[in-house]
């Protein structure tokens, strides 16, 4: 009985206790993302890709060997915090990253995401929210523009978990916006029964809901920004497979998947 | 508390005391502290059901990670509902849990309860009792909610058949709560709850 004043209620069933144990699950999982975040940055700094991942994966051969061909493409690491927006924080960072020094890309993402608010509010996305949302990314964005943003900047923005977020949460929502925009497509990647909809208020638009391959293609194809995913997992392949988003597209970012988790890879 | 939190509260807040459900009185939230980490909810039970003509109150608290998670909330009114636990006030609601989103405001949360005070979903209840007399015995729960209502959110409509059997528990020295809990427990059957009561 979670409330001692009412033992003599006539509780048939063990309500109480079934609420209890929602309440100390929920708690345990509070203290594991605690213990994760404490340990590990929302950003962490760039690491050399063959010297980390060697000691990472020192006594498992099949990782090593991925670990080596991973390094003939690419030099750097950066990992994010394993918190199930790691997706969506590792492909803002890399290609606002990209953008400090490819200007070439700035214009057209600038008119893809400031005019994403209307679509957004004519989905039906409450407004109130949405500009707050909108705004925070904005500032970002434009900041990047104006050349008013140096790296250790954007470092120190990404690790500043409010700022972090609001960010994570925009993509979030223009992600749902394109899923939504375009169900008919998007349908057909889907299980369940699941109304595109209730989809997106399931898996796509809650913080710390993980990524799947549907959450890449819309967000890629919503912002037209191409992501190259590097799969490093068990398969019997020594190569660490490449998977581009959308497909035929030229990657602006490259982020290692490593099952459940995305961090952000630096070409050679 | 952090920053954000405040701030987007803050904001919230003024965005429900202008809102058109106030206007019309149907939901309302107040400050309980300065710092704006606990507010006070209101919503009014929605017409044609048995919470009509009810004022039911909400304990709201911000966490520090507002609001990329959920406001706690739970019924301080005591209300007899199966997504809602009637011995503490604890709601089931999917956006109060996992499929809570940083967009969503207190306004939602508020209207999503509202709503859900008009349309149960019994086979996902936080208290069992109270489902399994809504499914079983559907007459029996609206009668028995509406008068939960009454007794705890000044609706209109008692109910003299369970008053007087109220009335003849409380004569034997039983608290009035723990008599309508015994009772609405089973149906009203006056025997039973007396049993259970003394047992």
């Amino acid at each position: 009985m979670g409330d001692a004043t009412r033992e003599a209620e006539p509780r048939v069933d063990g309500k109480d206790a079934q609420v209890n144990q929602d309440v100390l699950i929920m708690e345990q999982q509070r203290q594991i993302e605690e213990e994760i975040s404490d340990a590990i940055p929302l950003v962490g700094a760039k690491e050399d890709l063959l010297g980390t991942l060697e000691k990472e994966y020192i006594s498992d051969p099949i990782y090593s060997m991925k670990a080596k061909d991973l390094s003939s493409k690419y030099n750097s690491i950066r990992r994010t915090r394993p918190d199930g927006n790691c997706f969506f924080r590792a492909f803002a960072y890399a290609y606002f990253e990209r953008l400090l020094t490819c200007k070439d890309d700035y214009k057209g993402f600038y008119d893809i995401v400031s005019k994403s608010k209307d679509d957004l509010i004519e989905l039906g996305f409450p407004q109130f929210t949405l500009e707050d949302f909108y705004e925070t990314f904005m500032e970002v964005v434009e900041r990047i523009g104006s050349g008013d943003m140096t790296q250790d900047e954007l470092y120190e923005l990404f690790n500043n978990q409010g700022q972090s977020n609001y960010i994570v949460v925009y993509l979030r929502l223009i992600t749902s916006g394109k899923l939504q925009r375009d169900a008919d497509f998007y349908l057909n990647f889907i299980d369940g029964n699941r109304t595109m909809t209730a989809f997106c208020h399931q898996e796509v638009e809650p913080m710390f809901k993980e990524s799947d391959h549907i959450h890449i293609i819309a967000l890629s194809a919503a912002l037209n920004v191409g992501v190259r995913v590097r799969y490093m997992d068990r398969g019997d392949s020594a190569q660490v497979i490449a998977h581009d988003f959308p497909e035929g597209a030229t990657p602006a970012v490259h982020l290692l998947y490593r099952p459940g988790h995305y961090d952000i890879l630096y070409e050679q | 508390m952090a920053n954000i939190a405040a701030q987007r509260i803050k904001r919230e807040f003024k965005e429900v005391i202008k809102s058109e459900e106030v206007a019309k009185c149907a939901i309302k939230v107040e400050l309980v502290s300065d710092s704006y980490t606990e507010l006070k909810g209101e919503i009014a039970g929605p017409p044609d059901t048995p919470y009509e003509g009810g004022n039911f109150v909400l304990e709201i608290k911000v966490p520090e990670t507002y609001p990329f998670n959920p406001p706690k909330v739970r019924f301080l009114t005591k209300i007899w509902h199966p997504n809602i636990s009637s011995v503490t006030g604890a709601i089931c609601l999917d956006i109060l849990k996992d499929q809570w989103a940083a967009a969503m405001t207190l306004r939602t949360v508020l209207l999503s309860l509202q709503a859900l005070l008009s349309a149960a979903e019994p086979d996902d209840p936080q208290d069992a009792v109270v489902a399994k007399q809504y499914k079983d015995a559907p007459e029996m729960f609206r009668l028995t909610a509406r008068h939960w209502t009454a007794a705890y959110a000044g609706g209109p409509y008692s109910n003299p058949e369970f008053d007087s059997k109220i009335r003849r528990l409380t004569d034997m020295g039983i608290e009035s709560h723990d008599a309508r809990v015994a009772l609405s427990s089973f149906n009203w059957d006056l025997e039973r709850a007396t049993e259970q009561l003394f047992s």
